[in-house]
């Protein structure tokens, strides 16, 4: 068993306004808590922006995974300013791309092409991991 | 219509379900309240120095969702745009066990349990709004640039 320090740090934009936010937050999730639950965990973004000491101690040092949504890369600026290790950036729009022409759903709900998108970003995610561990 | 808007900023906490909750209420609330416009700020974005978000949040009201105690949307808005209009801690509406439960789900895996805690958490979010005066709906209540005087 690997101890929560070690795991390595998930940590998506789910931003809110548009699907791309979903997808990384939906990608995000089902990596640390279907593909590698022993090896990753998921931290807060909106806590790691506060500044609070504790969420600092979190992942300052720690090799973190950033899951953004779109090109302003809001959770690897912050995550980076906040002292993590950004060992991989993960662009939603970079496998979007591979399905041109798709429909992926809303911001609210995935439709089937998302699910599908998001568990290719997922498996992404997870092989960046298992080569950490 | 357009120009009666309020912000509604959730935190979306990736860590516990309080966090899936906040961000799907506030979702259900942009999708279908029709009184006024609701403009979702992307909190990322609004704390990674998005101008145009910072300026809304400073110009129109705004309510923030928190899944937790921890209130890092209200903290972090009323740090950079000043107080906010209203605030809902999840966690008082579905129980603290039920907000800081580490297990968040993914959208398609919600259950009738969480379906009614997002259709209560968005009817307090509707409430909240239903509570700012209306001239502040339009923007004519201008509560200060948040810079405190730097």
């Amino acid at each position: 068993m690997i101890s929560m320090d070690s795991k390595v740090k998930v940590i998506p934009c789910s931003g809110i306004g548009k699907v791309y936010g979903l997808m990384a937050r939906e990608a995000a999730l089902k990596t640390v808590h279907e593909l590698c639950p022993e090896k990753s965990e998921p931290v807060c973004l909106a806590w790691i922006v506060t500044g609070d000491q504790e969420v600092k101690d979190k992942i300052e040092g720690r090799d973190c995974i950033t899951v953004d949504g779109c090109p302003k890369m809001c959770a690897s600026k912050n995550v980076s300013d906040a002292g993590g290790i950004v060992v991989e950036e993960i662009k939603v729009l970079d496998t979007v791309k591979e399905h041109k022409g798709e429909k992926f759903g809303s911001a609210s709900q995935l439709d089937g092409c998302g699910e599908i998108v998001v568990s290719e970003i997922a498996s992404k995610i997870a092989d960046r991991i298992n080569q950490e561990k | 219509m357009a120009e009666f808007k309020v912000g509604v900023i959730s935190c979306s906490g990736e860590e516990c379900l309080g966090g899936t909750i906040s961000r799907l209420a506030t979702r259900k609330v942009l999708d279908e309240l029709k009184m006024v416009e609701p403009v979702t700020l992307c909190l990322p974005l609004y704390l990674a120095g998005g101008k145009e978000e910072r300026n809304f949040a400073r110009v129109y009201p705004v309510i923030t969702v928190d899944g937790c105690h921890k209130c890092c949307a209200k903290r972090s808005t009323e740090k950079y745009s000043g107080k906010v209009s209203g605030s809902v801690d999840v966690s008082e509406i579905i129980g603290e066990e039920n907000a800081l439960d580490r297990k968040t789900v993914r959208n398609k895996d919600l259950t009738a349990e969480h379906t009614r805690m997002i259709d209560r958490v968005a009817g307090e979010i509707v409430k909240m709004i239903g509570n700012i005066s209306p001239d502040a709906y339009s923007g004519k209540t201008f509560h200060g640039c948040g810079c405190n005087g730097e």
